[in-house]
Parts: C-alpha cells; sequence; structure tokens
C-alpha cells in the first residue's frame, strides 16, 4: 500500500524525527521563525541564484508546515488555512532538492537570523527524514556506503594506503635530509594517533608528507592507523546517524586499540564536526581521550617553541578561506591565523571572513553529489569573488573538501591561484633543526 | 540524463560530467573531454597517465592511486597536477572516461 508512491513504512519513518513531543529546542526551531527574510542575503545559493526558493526561510517553512501536519490541531483539520503539508512523494522530492541540493548547512543563515533559528539543524532534522525514508541522493550514499564496506570512503586497498605512506615517507625523509625519518603505522602507545582524508593517500598525497614532516620537526610521538585512518564521516551529512555511530565508534575503538593518548583529526572540516563536536551527541557518551584539530596541533607547537617557520619563505600574498564547519560550526578561528601570521608576511583576510565568511559551496556533503554540480559552481562563484577580491596569489584552507571545491572554482572561474592545506604551507616554511 | 555538446558531439554524463557510459570511450572522446577542460591538445604524458587509468579501470573497476600513475607512467607527482588542472579525479579520469570517484573530490 502506497501513500501518493510513498509507502507507508516510508511516511511513518520519514516523520519519526519530528515525534519530539518532549524536544522543545525542535519544537522551539519549528515553530518560530518569523518570515522576515534577512537570512536570505546570508545564503550563499540565494545570493548565487536569486531563485527566492532556496531560501534558508524557505528550507523552514517547507519542514514546518509538514510538521503542523501531523501535530498540530489547525494542521491535522483545516490544512489549507494553517499553511500544513502532507508528507508525499512531491514534497518528499521537494525536501531533497531544498536540503541536500541546495543547504551546504554551513550555518551562516542561522547566524543571521534576526531570532536565532537554528536553520542548519531544521536542514538536518529534514535530512533524517528523507535518510529514514531512504531518499538520501545515490551519490551521497554511496561515499557512505563505501567507508562502512571497506574502512575508507574511497575504498583504497590496504596494500595501495601502505606503499603510499612509503612513497610518502621517502619524500619525506629525502626533504629533511634524514634516512631514518618515518612515517610510523600501528605503532601503539603513542602520543598521537593522526588521521587522514583519503584523497590524500588516493590523490594528493603530499599533504600527508608535509604533516609528517611537521610531526618530525616537532619530535612528535605519533602514528597512523591502517584499520582505521579516515577522518571523514559522510553519514552524518546524509542524516543517518545509525551509520555515522558505526563509523566514529571505528575510529573510537581504534584509539583504544593503538592506546594511543589523544586523537589529531587530519585537514577536514567536515570529519572534524561530525566527529568531534557532534559524536559525543549522536553516540551518548563523552570522550575519554583529547580531541583535537591538526590546526590547533601546529598552534601548540608553535606556542611551545617546537617548530620554528622561516618568514621568508612565502613572500607572496595569501588568503585563507574558513571551513565552515570548523570556524562557524566549531569556533577554531584564531588559530589558523595565529599560525599563518608567524611567518607570511602577506596575509590578507576575505571580505566577510571568519565566522561569517561564506562556504565554499561544497560543504554539507555536496561536493560528493554528482546530482546538483552545476548549482554547486554557480554557488562556488561568491567564494570565487571573494578570491578574487583579495588579489592573493595562495589560497590556504584547512579543509581537504574545501580544497577540492576551490581546485574546481579556481579552473572554473579562471582564478590562477594556488590552493595550499595548512599543513602544506606550514612545511614550506618550516625550519628544519 | 544531462548531456553535453564538444565540438558538435553530444555525451550522456552525469551530473559532474563524467561519461555515463565508460563502454563508448575511445581515444577521440578522451581528446574531446580533454579540450573541454582547456587542455587543447593532448601531449605524450596526458595520454601515458590516461591510459594507466583506463587500464586500472578495465581491469580492477576503479581509478588507480597516484602512486600507481606515477610508478607506471614515470611522471612526477607535481606535475601530474600541473597537466591536469582539475586534478586526478576530477581531470584525469574524467578524461579516461571513468565515473567520477566517490568522497571528497
Amino acid at each position: 500500500m502506497t501513500t501518493d508512491c510513498l509507502t507507508v513504512e516510508q511516511l511513518k519513518k520519514g516523520l519519526e524525527p519530528l515525534n519530539g513531543h518532549g524536544d522543545s529546542k525542535l519544537l522551539t526551531h519549528l515553530n518560530s521563525c518569523v518570515h522576515c527574510g534577512l537570512c536570505a542575503d546570508s545564503c550563499l545559493f540565494y545570493l548565487a541564484t536569486c531563485d527566492p526558493r532556496l531560501t534558508p526561510a524557505r528550507k523552514v517553512d517547507l519542514i514546518s508546515s509538514v510538521y503542523k501536519r501531523y501535530h498540530t490541531f489547525t494542521g491535522k483539520y483545516l490544512p489549507v488555512l494553517s499553511h500544513a503539508r502532507k508528507l508525499d512523494k512531491a514534497t518528499a522530492d521537494e525536501m531533497v532538492d531544498l536540503f541536500y541540493g541546495s543547504c551546504s548547512i554551513c550555518g551562516r543563515c542561522t547566524m543571521h537570523c534576526s531570532i536565532g533559528v537554528d536553520i542548519s539543524y531544521l536542514v538536518s532534522v529534514g535530512r533524517k527524514m528523507l535518510a529514514n525514508m531512504d531518499m538520501v541522493p545515490a551519490t551521497l550514499q554511496s561515499t557512505v556506503n563505501a567507508a562502512i564496506e571497506t574502512g575508507n570512503n574511497m575504498a583504497i586497498p590496504t596494500a595501495d594506503y601502505l606503499d603510499t605512506l612509503k612513497w610518502m615517507e621517502e619524500e619525506m625523509a629525502d626533504e629533511v635530509g634524514d634516512p631514518e625519518a618515518c612515517i610510523p603505522v600501528d605503532q601503539p602507545g603513542k602520543r598521537i594517533l593522526y588521521t587522514l582524508n583519503p584523497r590524500e593517500p588516493k590523490f594528493y598525497p603530499l599533504s600527508i608528507a608535509a604533516m609528517a614532516k611537521i610531526f618530525y620537526v616537532a619530535g612528535e610521538s605519533w602514528t597512523l592507523s591502517t584499520r582505521m585512518y579516515d577522518v571523514t564521516n559522510y553519514a552524518f551529512f546524509s542524516g543517518n546517524l545509525d551509520e555515522a555511530t558505526l563509523i566514529a565508534d571505528r575510529l573510537w575503538k581504534e584509539m583504544e586499540h593503538l592506546d594511543a593518548e589523544s586523537l589529531v583529526l587530519g585537514e577536514c572540516g567536515h570529519g572534524t564536526r561530525a566527529f568531534r563536536w557532534e559524536s559525543p551527541n549522536y553516540m551518548e557518551r563523552g570522550f575519554p581521550f583529547p580531541v583535537m584539530s591538526s590546526v590547533e596541533c601546529i598552534a601548540n607547537y608553535i606556542r611551545e617553541g617546537r617548530i620554528r617557520l622561516d618568514p621568508e619563505k612565502i613572500t607572496v600574498k595569501v588568503t585563507m578561506h574558513d571551513p565552515c564547519n570548523l570556524v562557524r560550526s566549531g569556533g577554531i578561528i584564531r588559530e589558523q591565523r595565529f599560525i599563518l601570521k608567524q611567518f607570511v608576511k602577506n596575509f590578507v583576510e576575505m571580505s566577510p571572513g571568519g565566522t561569517d565568511n561564506h562556504c565554499c559551496g561544497g560543504g554539507g556533503g555536496l561536493l560528493s553529489m554528482s546530482e546538483y554540480n552545476d548549482r554547486r559552481i554557480k554557488a562556488g562563484g561568491i567564494k570565487a569573488e571573494q578570491i578574487r577580491q583579495t588579489g592573493a596569489e595562495i589560497v590556504v584552507t584547512p579543509c581537504h573538501n574545501c580544497v577540492d571545491q576551490l581546485i574546481q572554482i579556481n579552473a572554473y572561474y579562471k582564478l590562477g591561484v594556488k590552493i595550499m592545506t595548512m599543513a602544506e604551507i606550514v612545511a614550506e616554511a618550516i625550519v628544519v633543526k | 540524463m544531462p548531456t553535453i555538446q564538444i565540438d558538435g558531439r553530444s555525451f550522456e554524463v552525469d551530473g559532474d560530467g563524467f561519461l555515463a557510459d565508460p563502454t563508448i570511450w575511445n581515444d577521440d572522446v578522451a581528446q574531446l573531454f580533454a579540450r573541454y577542460d582547456g587542455i587543447e591538445s593532448m601531449n605524450e604524458k596526458h595520454w601515458a597517465i590516461v591510459r594507466i587509468i583506463r587500464k586500472n579501470f578495465e581491469e580492477k573497476g576503479m581509478a588507480p592511486m597516484i602512486r600507481t600513475i606515477c610508478q607506471e607512467t614515470g611522471v612526477k607527482l607535481r606535475e601530474i597536477y600541473e597537466l591536469f588542472p582539475l586534478g586526478p579525479a576530477r581531470g584525469a579520469c574524467r578524461v579516461a572516461g571513468l565515473p567520477k570517484p566517490d568522497g571528497c573530490v
């Protein structure tokens, strides 16, 4: 039996995330939008398209109209008068388009909302409803499936991964002039377990050598893992928290397995948010070990005098793109600036920057969703213009997902800039003792 | 299914512009896709990279590691990023007619 093409089971499961009668946060945010429209100008997708359908308020409206239909008296009996909407196939399709296809959950609208509605939280609830209905876009789901089935989201075989680490170990040893310099793998009892974005071993391994060089100069006791090295957790963004739990739990277990003291998350905004700030909520347990981003780790090395950066190495103008998940969501704002100002003479901020920075356009899983490529590139036009305005030759960003989107908009909008991760630019200027 | 037009030929592609049917790929298609990305004429190194990617895909069903590409072609890592400005995935794999690799690419 189906309901306008949604099965009864789909409808039931789809509505479950709205059933939290006692969830005051959910109810408050679902029922508070005053339709002032201020959020429109904060949204990358609206700014890039001028399509009123893509404004954050419309996204809020969509999910709260479904809520009203099933949870309020007037919505149940006078749906037309109360602007309540049935959850059917057409509604669900529109939710897919708005919640996955035109929102990167960057949170800028939430910050600009005149009354503080947590719009990106509501979009996440909408994604949860769609995940419950098995309506996650196929390309996003296949990235999650690869992570679950193979242990990393690019399905890299272990032998290939190890071979690449060996290669980068040689590269790094060469650079520091010490044939004994190594990239430790699966070594128990180290101070730090470090993690990677699988795109590093697969296609962009120089950032592995760069971070290894920083660890080497800092004299760090660290290791990578073969069983679980993937910092990403796309399931958090697909809305399937059972799958997100499964992935996060592996990293948790690997910390215990290797008996590492603290976890340093590689340069990945999504991964850092999904694990460090969100997993204690969806896993309902607190960390028994310290967790930090590699940006904080590098900043600490500078403060502790463990690494020194040569101010003569990078002489061109440098700007920085703030990854939404690290900056707006996680509050890591000063550390990356502290690092760059140590050695980059000609640093220029983007405008707007910091917590008010625009998303690159590829966040929230959008980069992996081929379905919305055109919209993503168009939304990236805002970032392209921001970069162009700075006149910088190098754009640094501590997030591999942002790097990939920036590479694409660099080519598409003919910016002619060089995109680097934080580890890469630091490794170029680091003084090897 | 979206299509792209290059030099009067029409190709069915996914949303990211990767060839929908990898079996229709041949050297002409590679050259056309490269031109679409601004690589006017593919040189020996471009071809060597594309061929090794294609071979790996046909044998193992996936894109090779960048390590394999460097080993088999002798092209230096940093040079690959210059040869394909969109990178090994969105650049080289797309020219080689592969489906888009999963993950942050």
